[in-house]
């Protein structure tokens, strides 16, 4: 099992990347890859589909490395950001349907998100800024926890999430909304301490 | 809508922006403030940082080797060997001639040997050179101590007359060296130094140029016919 890679070697090797550094980028890719392609299964299910998202995503990566500001994003999140737009791309692309199924977050981490006295987060393979957002979201009701998964994973508007979960559209622009400022706040105050 | 001074509002949009239920013309909108607003791009890029992580997730699953290998086509992150990098190219074939050289190199010690015992010059050195499938072609023989190279062909392929055959000393990092170009008849006798013996040598080889050697100040411009080592007696 790997251990999350450490942000400032990932840092240090997409810069290189953006120097055209072939090599770092390897070391890059080795250090993600997974992950984001777990991240691009979540998004897509279908295993082809997920691995033209991966391969167009750093494709991508390498193309706009030089344009990475480290001041601005985490270098996971910039590449994850990425990895989430060609997947939505692919998505569109695709005459495929992707099914929508109930639980949005893989169970090790629902787990922790549900009960986190039983599944400690700390325990899970996550960098902190992941385990930061995971404590919050424990914070939030499960269904609101549900929208904005929906939302994040699909791609989808306000009356879409309405549609699938059958709530009124207004009744999920509050939980979103809510939901959003409360993991702020959360997340504000786990910096401060 | 100036959105400027409305600071709960920036808020509110920069995170539906990120987790993308703004959707649409407000989409649009938001993305055309962003752009001659810092404050607010910095403001989406910290929502950005918040939510991002959502992508971790989910269980890590190794893409397949395939994946690694499209990207490094689709960039052409791999570079096209230069011309004189063969091995790189024909690795196989390049060891199967050190395989060939390594069975032929028993006789030729013998021969080598023989030879020291009659001629003063003492051979501290020698490099069987050949195309990787007819044994020999070129035998060299260094002597450290007068500091001469003796370059002999022993079955080398004819030359025509507008061609010359080079000899060539490919160092581990860096260009090839010249050692010199061989006569009509394929010998030479050459000074010995570090350029043609020296450590960082990993390959000695002879290509194929226009009468009178490359014309290419690093490194052959013809294919390479032969190769071969040192090895020290």
């Amino acid at each position: 099992m790997s251990i999350a890679p450490n942000p400032q070697q990932l840092t240090t090797w997409l810069i290189a990347a953006g120097k055209r550094d072939a090599s770092a980028f390897r070391s890059l890719y080795d250090a993600t890859s997974s992950k984001l392609f777990g991240f691009a299964l979540r998004i897509l299910h279908k295993q082809e589909l997920a691995e033209e998202a991966l391969q167009e995503g750093y494709v991508a990566i390498w193309n706009n490395a030089v344009n990475y500001q480290a001041h601005l994003a985490a270098p996971m999140t910039w590449m994850a950001t990425i990895v989430r737009n060609k997947a939505f791309d692919v998505l569109r692309r695709s005459d495929d349907t992707v099914e929508i199924d109930a639980d949005h977050f893989d169970s090790e981490v629902m787990h922790a998100l549900q009960d986190p006295q039983a599944t400690p987060i700390e325990s899970l393979q996550m960098s902190g800024d992941a385990k930061a957002l995971a404590y919050c979201m424990t914070a939030l009701e499960g269904m609101h926890r549900q929208v904005v998964a929906l939302a994040y994973y699909h791609d989808m508007s306000h009356s879409e999430v309405a549609q699938q979960m059958s709530l009124p559209i207004g009744t999920v622009k509050t939980w979103i909304r809510r939901s959003l400022e409360r993991l702020r706040a959360c997340m504000m105050k786990r910096e401060q301490t | 809508m100036n959105i400027r001074h409305n600071a709960e509002l920036r808020q509110k949009l920069s995170s539906e922006y990120v987790l993308g239920t703004l959707k649409g013309g407000a989409r649009r909108r938001f993305e055309g403030w962003l752009h001659d607003d810092a404050a607010l791009r910095r403001i989406t890029a910290e929502w950005q940082q918040r939510l991002a992580p959502m992508a971790e997730f989910s269980t890590p699953v190794a893409p397949r080797k395939q994946v690694w290998r499209n990207i490094e086509r689709g960039l052409k992150l791999r570079p096209a060997p230069a011309a004189w990098q063969f091995w790189l190219r024909e690795s196989l074939t390049f060891w199967r001639s050190l395989g060939i050289a390594s069975t032929a190199l028993a006789t030729l010690l013998l021969v080598v040997m023989m030879s020291n015992t009659l001629a003063p010059p003492v051979i501290s050195d020698v490099a069987m050179l050949s195309d990787g499938k007819t044994g020999t072609a070129l035998l060299l023989t260094a002597d450290r101590g007068h500091g001469t190279l003796e370059v002999r062909v022993i079955a080398a392929a004819p030359v025509a007359s507008d061609k010359s055959l080079q000899l060539w000393a490919v160092p581990k990092s860096g260009n090839p060296r010249s050692l010199g170009v061989l006569a009509d008849n394929g010998r030479a006798t050459l000074a010995l130094n570090q350029r043609a013996i020296g450590a960082d040598v990993s390959l000695l080889a002879v290509s194929l140029e226009p009468r009178g050697g490359s014309l290419d100040p690093n490194g052959p411009s013809g294919p390479i016919l032969y190769t071969g080592n040192w090895v020290k007696l």
